[in-house]
């Protein structure tokens, strides 16, 4: 796990970094998606709902829109999604814990699945290299979990 | 068009309880990827003119109602004036803040037909 500014941030996904979101590749072409820490951090650190869009199910999300929101009495924002795919269903235990998704980003608090034909990390970055890439994104914007 | 949703707004700077919660859902239509529009009209128009909002706060020490408007039209979503309001009030577009379209009676209910959902506060 790295740490950039006090946020916490796997190597082994995949990020797109200006939306805070990451990829996990899984079996059968489905595609786990969250939010990162700084994403959690920009949220305030405490959610009142996260909420999968329903409209959106069973139909094809392309990279960068909305498959679900994030909102607490002060913050109110989209989950992009970090690739194209069809949203297959969003983490049930964020309905009962929406605050999953701030305290364990990378864990229990995924936000939803995607289906693709195949993986295509296209406009991602992953491993150290990618580390490398969401460090200097968050200093050149300031960003800080501490 | 089903991506398109409405809000109309009457409440004012009399009622401040009542003009923190449309601006929150809109923005949190916008975030849904809706299209939103937001009809001010009635007493919401007050709303938009320069300098009301950071003086209507819904909870004591809590945010001006300006804030939310910010983050919603931050958000993408549209703001538009009833021309009939702002004649009710002795308003001119002048008087309003940035990125207000000013339209008539008519354009709400095009807005209205064209939209999966319309919302009233």
């Amino acid at each position: 796990m790295a740490e950039i500014n006090g946020c916490e941030l796997p190597e082994e996904l995949y990020y797109l970094l200006d939306k805070h979101v990451w990829a996990r590749p899984m079996d059968g072409g489905v595609i786990r998606v969250g939010i990162t820490s700084v994403a959690a951090k920009l949220s305030g650190g405490s959610l009142a709902a996260v909420t999968v869009s329903a409209r959106k199910l069973g139909k094809e999300v392309p990279q960068g829109k909305s498959v679900a929101t994030l909102e607490s009495s002060k913050y109110v924002g989209p989950v992009p999604s970090p690739i194209t795919g069809t949203l297959l269903h969003g983490n049930d235990a964020l309905v009962g814990d929406p605050n999953l998704a701030v305290t364990d980003p990378y864990g229990e608090g995924w936000v939803a699945d995607l289906q693709v034909e195949a993986f295509d990390p296209a406009g991602l970055v992953t491993g150290e290299e990618g580390i490398a890439a969401y460090r200097e994104f968050l200093e050149s914007e300031g960003v800080s979990c501490d | 068009m089903e991506d398109q949703v409405l809000i109309i707004m009457t409440s004012g700077p009399e009622t401040p309880r009542r003009c923190a919660t449309p601006f929150f859902f809109a923005h949190l239509a916008a975030a849904m990827e809706y299209e939103v529009t937001m009809f001010f009209t009635i007493d919401g128009i007050l709303l938009l003119k320069e300098g009301v909002a950071e003086t209507v706060v819904p909870k004591e020490g809590g945010r001006a109602v300006a804030g939310f408007m910010q983050d919603a039209q931050e958000a993408g979503v549209k703001f538009v004036a009833c021309t009939a309001a702002t004649e009710l009030h002795d308003i001119d577009e002048g008087d309003l803040i940035d990125g207000v379209k000013m339209v008539g009676g008519a354009a709400m209910w095009q807005l209205a037909e064209n939209s999966s959902t319309v919302l009233t506060f």
